[in-house]
Order: structure tokens, then C-alpha cells, then sequence
């Protein structure tokens, strides 16, 4: 399984990032495809998304929204990509379009015949068991207006994971007070900073830290 | 005494601000240089009106409020607006009648509605027809450019169909007349608002909404702007009556305004060829617009009169313009007494129009009026033909995804292979259903099928993905074509369209070939740049006719809690949405751009996106 999850921030702090996720293919002239959170002027992002790994050598784009219909050649065609990057976003909007779509199932038998998954902040999130980490700090939050209650997501990898953090108190007092609820541990990075998993080992990209059971662990072996 | 200064500064603050709104005062040249060609009405206060929506961004771009001004309506705005543009016409009816209207009501300067030939009216010379609910409020420059104001619902005039079919005059509000009672309504000031807001952003010419001043029972005085608004109509009736001094006054009076307002350049001094340079003019615009209008679905009732576009080719009364999601060219309004013309038919009465240019620029050279039937084959006409076929060939191009310097060098060296394109976008394009005509709530329409944009976004992806070399099946092309309209019988395979299918994508190929050769690049850079274009050009989600309606049902059931500024803020929001500019500026992103939008923007997506293939 090659999964990498991204905080966020911008394309200079997430090159090496970048480079990792494209080695993970193992192929020369890879494919990638950009699933946005919303097709609201994706285009945008999708433009950004190619200029950033078109300095890498990447030639062979596609984008690919989840919440306007679709047709199944394309698809079909995305199942094929040798990367799927997962964009950023409200991470309600993004989960109740990807499980509108049924796309878990997809990712799933993509994952198992060697495809690399890679999530930036909302997209990483759903790619863990459930997105409650998008639900706080309440200064910083993803609004959810759908009001879903059912907020199960991927459950790709057996943690949490919090994006665009910041080493400061007012974090670290949710984070604690969260991780004391929950069994799992949380991960949490800052911008630029993320986690690679390959196989079943994890390795860190930037500062991270985890919280457990009420406790904050600062992650000291790192790249990047 | 401090305070009195005080006041006398603030107020004297105020008169600066607004004082352009004090030009707008009725006068207007051309009720100078051609008098015949318009109605006087004194005009009084019309009073309970609101200010429902002001175009902030149109009024700081024309100068009628300082580039600095906040988007919002103060206490002393909504009385500028007010005393504007909240009047009514003193009609025929009331002066008939004996109306005493107070004297603070009624307004020093007369306004004018204008006289154009229309088809709808029992005189087909346009000696009765024109401005049936409109008043011209004047005129605003700024910078050397010039534009028209004019207001719809300003009361009845003599000029409306109703008046001189029944042959006697209405009062203005009169209800057993619509169009006829001089009002207009609220919904058809919003329609027009979003739509042209939308129309203007993807560079096409159109009138724009100011403003829109609301009263009871629905009903509203609309304010629209444009640089220009004279019709080809308002030349017609003239030559169809014969009349060529007030002909030529009037042709000679939009030629000093065209360029007055530098929108014409390198314009010859000389007389005759000037009126060759008119014709000249018209022709081109009239091959663009009718190319453009074909090309992007837009329906706009273009029939011999020249009614309902204006000189430049700008779109000008919503009531019956629509944009297509797909080329439903068997659509066709209702319009009780008759059947619109189709937007197929557009291009021929585009040309018709030309024809008649040509007879109006002969009859002022020669000072002899010769038949329209004489121009049948005037090179105008000719080159028409020519520069309508060139539009199109750009337009397809850029529809495509090229970029302007790509398809410079195409059409100029590859006409062959663009037409062999066209050919087969244009077969897929023009298939309808095969359950027939249907009847639509406001006509007749016989369904297309295919949504061309969907393959114009998704073919060149799937090409970078699989390699040039790899032609997606026949099946899958038609997956990704087909409309919500199609029915498994419309799906059905056959020799010809397999063959079109091949055809398409080999064609297709050989153009971004040539470009990738000719600028020696790799064919997968011209693909993914063309790939990136066509995803804003051909978004998914593209306004139409229906959507525009309900939209603007929705923001009349937000009224009247959603405030004059909070609609401007709506309408921004929509129109950069749907503007489909690819080289539009660009936020910046980290793949990760918050969307922001209101509710109730993301509502309006939502019907944008149910209708998008419908009409």
C-alpha cells in the first residue's frame, strides 16, 4: 500500500513531498490524476497541481471531479493513473461526494494493484477512519452545514490525522483533549510536512507530532 | 455655526460625488440631429419605488460614481437613483384625459422614445413602431467614451404594438394590456441582469443592467446601458419609408458615434467610402455575431427587422434570449401570432440584415433606392459568407483549447484540416432525438443529443492518459457524449456514425499534430494545454435559458431580505464562476482554495447544473 498524506502549505514546502510520491510509481513517465474536494472553479487548482509536477518531469495529467456526474470511460481511465492526488477543501463536501460516488471502493482495488494515493489536508483526512479531525480547533474548523452525522471515512491507515498544524497551546489543548476520546493515535504535521507510507511503514516529512491518550509526542526521526 | 459648516461641506461632498447622475437628464443628440426619429414625453416623478438592485461595478466603469466608491447604497444614493431614473412618461392617454399631475412632479427637460421598424406591428414601414415602454433617461461619458441610458417601464407610448393594433391610446398601467401598459416587471430586469452579467464577462456585446427600481404587484422600472443602442431597426423603418434625408442623418449620426467612442479605427475621411467602411463594419460585425451566437447556443430571435440587436451586434432585450446547453436547433419560441425563427435561421436573416445595409449605403450614395433583391449578390454579401465560415473556424479552434497564437497559425495554414474538424463536430452536434418535436413550456424544440463540451473536456485527457495513438472505442465516445436527452434508441450504433467517431479523433489528432510540429514541441505539451483550456472553456456546469429563470425565481423569493448589496455580491460571485475565460487572472492556490461561496450561490449551482442541457 503507498499512501501519502500532505498537510498543506505551498509548492515549494511540499516539493519534497512531491518527489516521494512520484517515486513511489516506480515508473518513468507516470500518470497522475487531480481529484479536487469540489468541482467549484477546480480548474484552478488543477492548473496549479500540473505546473507543480510539471517541474518534475510529469507530461500526463488528468482531472477527475467527484461531484458532478461522470462518465464511467473516464473513470475508468483515472483507475488507471499511477498517482491519485486528493485535493484540499471542506472536508464534509468532500467525504459526501466521495461516498456518493462510491469511490472508496475504487480506491481500495487501486491501492492493491500498486497505484500511489496521496490526500493534501481534507483529501488527507479521508483517507483515514473518520474525518473528527476537521471539526476542530473551533477557531480553525471545516464547516458542515450538510450536518452529517456519519463522518466514517476511508480507514486506509489505523490513525488520525490533523493538517496545518501549529506548535502552539491553544492547538495542543484540543489536540490532547481529542486524543483522551479517542483509541488511535492522532498525527499531526505542518505545513509542508506529512507522512509517507509504504508498505506498512510509516516515515515523516517535517516536524510532526502525535497525540495519544492525552499526551503530545514530538516525532524526532524525520526527512525532508 | 460649526455645525451648520459642518453640514454645508458634507452636502456639498455629496452633490460632487453624484453629481453625474444630474447629466442624465433626458437630453440625448439625437433628438437634435433627427428629430423625426423620436417621441417626446414630458415625464413626471413616478413615487413607492425602491432601489432593489445598482450595478456598482457598471456605474464606476462608465464615471456616474467615482472609481473610489463603496459598494453601498447609502441614504444618499438611493435618492440619486431615485430622482434619476423613478419617472413615468405624461402620456397621449393622459393628456387626453386632462390628468393634473402636480407641478413638483413633472420634470423640466422632455425624454424620448425612439421609433425602429417591428415586425410584430400592423405597419410594416415603421412608421408607428418603436419604443413601446422605454424611454431614453440621456447619456454618460467618461474618458472619451460615451454611453446610452435607457429605462423599460417608464410608461405606455404611442409606439407600442398594442396601441396601434387596437388603434387608441392606454393608460399607463392599464391591465388589460401587458406589454402594451408601459411597465415592465421585477423578474425581467433580474433575468435580464444575471444574463447579460454573464454574456458580458465571456467578452460578448450586450446590454447591462444599472439598475433596477422595484414597486408594488411586481412591478419595476429597468435601467439598462450600452455604448450604443441604436438597431438596425432604427435605420429600417426610415429606408423602408423611403425617407433617406432622416436615413441618412441617422446612419450618419451612429457613424459620428462609433467613432467619437474610438471603437472604429483608421476610419476614411472621404464620404463615399465612408459609407463603405459602415458597410464594411456591419459586415464583419454581423458575421462574428452570428458565428458566435451559433457557437455558444445563444438563441436571440434575429429576424428581417433588425429588432432585438443592436448596431454592434449586442444582445439587447432578454425577453425571448436564451443559451442553449446543447444545439437544440430545432427550437423554436411561441409567440402566439407566430413561430420565432430558429437559431439555425440566425445566420440567414444575419445575412439579410447585411443585404439590407447594402441596399441602405446604395440608396445614400446614389440617392436612388433600388430593390433589396438587387443586393442578392453585393460582395457584401459575399464577404459575409467568408468571414462567417472564418469566425467559425476560430471558434472551434478555441473551443478546442487553443490558445489564440495556435490557431493564428492553424488558419492560416491548416483551413482544410479545421473544416474537416468542424465537419464532424458539427454531425455529432446536429443530431436530435429520435422521438421527434416535443412541445416546451414557452414553444417547440426537437431535442439534441450530444453535449459536445463534455468530449471537448474529456477527449484530451484521455488521450494524454492512453497516448495519441490509442482512439477511445466507439463506445466510450459515446458515453461521454451523450445528453440527458438521448434515449437508448438515439444511442444506437451505425456504420456512419462509427465511421464519424474515427473520423473526429483522427482529425481532432491531426491539429494539435500540426501545432506540436510547427512549434516544436511535444504533442503532449500542445495536448495538455489544450486539455487545461477546454476543462474552464467547456466547464460542465454552463448557464442556460431555464437555469437563468429559476435563478432569478430564487433571489425573488430571498427578496426582500437579500439587500441591493447583497445581490451584488451574489452576482459576482456567479459570474466569475461562469466566466469561462481561460486566460482569465488566476488566485493564487495550494490545491486547496477555500470555496466560499454564499448558500445561496451554491444553490444557484445546483440549477445550473440540472439544466445544463437544456434550454
Amino acid at each position: 500500500m503507498k499512501i501519502v498524506l500532505y498537510s498543506g502549505g505551498g509548492e515549494e514546502a511540499n516539493h519534497y513531498l512531491n518527489t516521494r510520491a512520484l517515486e513511489l510509481t516506480g515508473v518513468d513517465m507516470p500518470k497522475l490524476t487531480f481529484i479536487p474536494s469540489s468541482s467549484y472553479d477546480a480548474e484552478e487548482d488543477f492548473k496549479f497541481f500540473v505546473e507543480e509536477f510539471s517541474k518534475l518531469g510529469v507530461q500526463r495529467f488528468m482531472h477527475f471531479c467527484v461531484d458532478i456526474p461522470f462518465t464511467k470511460t473516464l473513470l475508468t481511465e483515472v483507475l488507471k493513473s499511477d498517482l491519485i492526488f486528493l485535493g484540499g477543501g471542506n472536508t464534509f463536501y468532500f467525504l459526501k461526494h466521495l461516498k456518493k460516488a462510491k469511490m472508496f471502493g475504487h480506491f481500495k482495488k487501486f491501492l492493491k494493484r500498486g497505484g500511489v494515493l496521496c490526500g493534501l489536508s481534507a483529501g488527507a483526512i479521508v483517507l483515514t477512519p473518520h474525518v473528527h479531525t476537521a471539526s476542530f480547533p473551533h477557531f480553525d474548523r471545516d464547516d458542515n452545514p450538510w450536518d452529517m452525522k456519519n463522518l466514517s471515512a476511508m480507514r486506509l491507515v489505523n490513525f488520525e490525522f490533523f493538517p496545518h498544524y501549529k506548535n502552539s497551546m491553544r492547538y495542543d489543548a484540543e489536540l490532547i483533549h481529542h486524543s483522551k476520546k479517542s483509541n488511535l493515535p492522532l498525527y499531526a504535521c505542518p505545513d509542508g510536512g506529512g507522512i509517507v507510507i509504504e508498505k506498512n511503514e510509516l516515515s515523516f516529512c517535517g516536524k510532526g507530532h502525535v497525540f495519544f491518550q492525552g499526551k503530545k509526542f514530538t516525532i524526532s526521526n524525520y526527512l525532508g | 455655526m460649526g455645525n451648520s459648516k459642518l453640514k454645508d461641506s458634507k452636502t456639498l461632498k455629496e452633490s460632487n460625488t453624484y453629481s453625474k447622475f444630474r447629466e442624465i437628464d433626458g437630453s440625448h443628440p439625437l433628438k437634435k440631429n433627427v428629430p423625426e426619429a423620436v417621441v417626446e414625453y414630458q415625464v413626471r416623478t413616478r413615487h413607492g419605488g425602491q432601489v432593489a438592485f445598482f450595478n456598482f461595478d457598471l456605474a464606476r466603469e462608465i464615471g456616474l460614481l467615482p472609481e473610489n466608491h463603496p459598494d453601498e447604497l447609502t441614504k444618499e444614493l438611493k435618492e440619486e437613483i431615485l430622482n434619476t431614473f423613478s419617472i413615468v412618461i405624461i402620456n397621449e392617454y393622459d393628456l387626453m384625459n386632462n390628468f393634473n399631475f402636480p407641478k413638483d412632479d413633472i420634470r423640466p427637460n422632455t425624454f424620448m422614445a425612439t421609433r425602429y421598424l417591428q415586425l410584430q406591428h400592423p405597419c410594416k414601414k415603421g412608421t408607428t413602431s418603436g419604443d413601446g415602454r422605454s424611454i431614453w433617461n440621456g447619456q454618460i461619458s467618461k474618458g472619451g467614451r460615451t454611453w446610452d441610458v435607457s429605462s423599460c417601464g417608464t410608461g405606455a407610448t404611442k409606439l407600442s404594438p398594442a396601441c396601434n393594433i387596437n388603434k387608441k391610446f392606454y393608460q399607463t398601467g392599464d391591465p388589460t394590456v401587458s406589454y402594451g401598459c408601459g411597465y415592465s416587471e421585477k423578474d425581467e430586469g433580474f433575468s435580464s441582469l444575471f444574463f447579460s452579467e454573464v454574456l458580458a464577462k465571456n467578452g460578448l456585446e450586450t446590454e447591462r443592467v444599472l439598475g433596477i427600481i422595484e414597486f408594488q404587484k411586481g412591478l419595476a422600472i429597468n435601467i439598462r446601458i450600452h455604448d450604443n443602442l441604436l438597431r438596425p431597426s432604427h435605420m429600417f423603418n426610415h429606408l423602408k419609408q423611403n425617407n433617406l434625408p432622416t436615413l441618412k442623418r441617422m446612419v450618419d449620426y451612429y457613424i459620428e458615434r462609433q467613432i467619437k467612442n474610438k471603437i472604429w479605427k483608421n476610419v476614411p475621411t472621404e464620404t463615399k467610402s465612408l459609407y463603405d467602411y459602415f458597410l464594411n463594419q456591419v459586415v464583419e460585425t454581423f458575421a462574428e455575431m452570428s458565428a458566435n451566437f451559433e457557437d455558444q447556443y445563444i438563441f436571440c430571435w434575429l429576424d428581417w427587422d433588425g429588432d432585438n440587436i443592436l448596431m454592434d451586434g449586442g444582445i439587447i432585450d432578454y425577453g425571448s434570449v436564451r443559451q442553449f446547453g446543447l444545439y437544440h436547433h430545432e427550437y423554436r419560441y411561441d409567440d402566439v401570432q407566430r413561430w420565432s425563427t430558429s437559431i439555425k435561421e440566425q445566420k440567414q436573416k444575419a445575412r439579410y440584415i447585411v443585404q439590407t445595409f447594402a441596399q441602405i449605403v446604395d440608396y445614400i450614395k446614389n440617392e436612388k433606392k433600388k430593390t433589396i433583391d438587387d443586393f442578392k449578390s453585393h460582395h457584401a454579401l459575399v464577404s459575409f459568407d467568408k468571414r462567417f465560415f472564418d469566425y467559425k473556424n476560430r471558434n472551434i479552434l478555441r473551443k478546442i483549447g487553443f490558445t489564440a497564437k495556435y490557431a493564428d497559425f492553424l488558419l492560416e495554414n491548416c483551413k482544410k484540416d479545421i473544416e474537416d474538424f468542424r465537419n464532424d463536430f458539427s454531425y455529432f452536434e446536429m443530431a436530435k432525438s429520435s422521438k421527434g418535436p416535443q412541445k416546451v413550456p414557452d414553444g417547440i424544440n426537437w431535442n439534441a443529443i450530444f453535449c459536445m463540451r463534455d468530449i471537448l473536456r474529456e477527449l484530451p485527457q484521455i488521450f494524454l492518459s492512453r497516448g495519441l495513438t490509442n482512439l477511445i472505442s466507439e463506445a466510450e465516445y459515446i458515453d461521454i457524449i451523450k445528453s440527458s436527452y438521448a434515449t437508448k434508441a438515439d444511442l444506437k450504433r451505425s456504420f456512419r456514425r462509427d465511421l464519424k467517431i474515427r473520423s473526429y479523433q483522427k482529425n481532432y489528432i491531426k491539429l494539435i499534430n500540426k501545432v506540436a510540429t510547427k512549434f516544436k514541441l511535444a504533442p503532449e505539451k500542445v495536448l495538455l494545454d489544450v486539455s487545461m483550456r477546454s476543462s474552464v472553456i467547456n466547464k460542465y456546469d454552463r448557464v442556460t435559458g431555464d437555469s437563468i429563470t429559476t435563478i432569478v425565481q430564487k433571489v425573488m423569493n430571498q427578496r426582500p431580505k437579500l439587500s441591493p448589496e447583497e445581490i451584488v455580491v451574489v452576482l459576482r460571485e456567479f459570474t466569475a464562476y461562469q466566466n469561462l475565460n481561460p486566460d482569465k487572472d488566476r488566485k493564487v492556490s495550494n490545491f486547496e482554495a477555500e470555496k466560499e461561496q454564499s448558500r445561496l450561490v451554491k444553490g444557484m449551482l445546483q440549477i445550473v447544473r440540472e439544466f445544463r442541457d437544456g434550454i
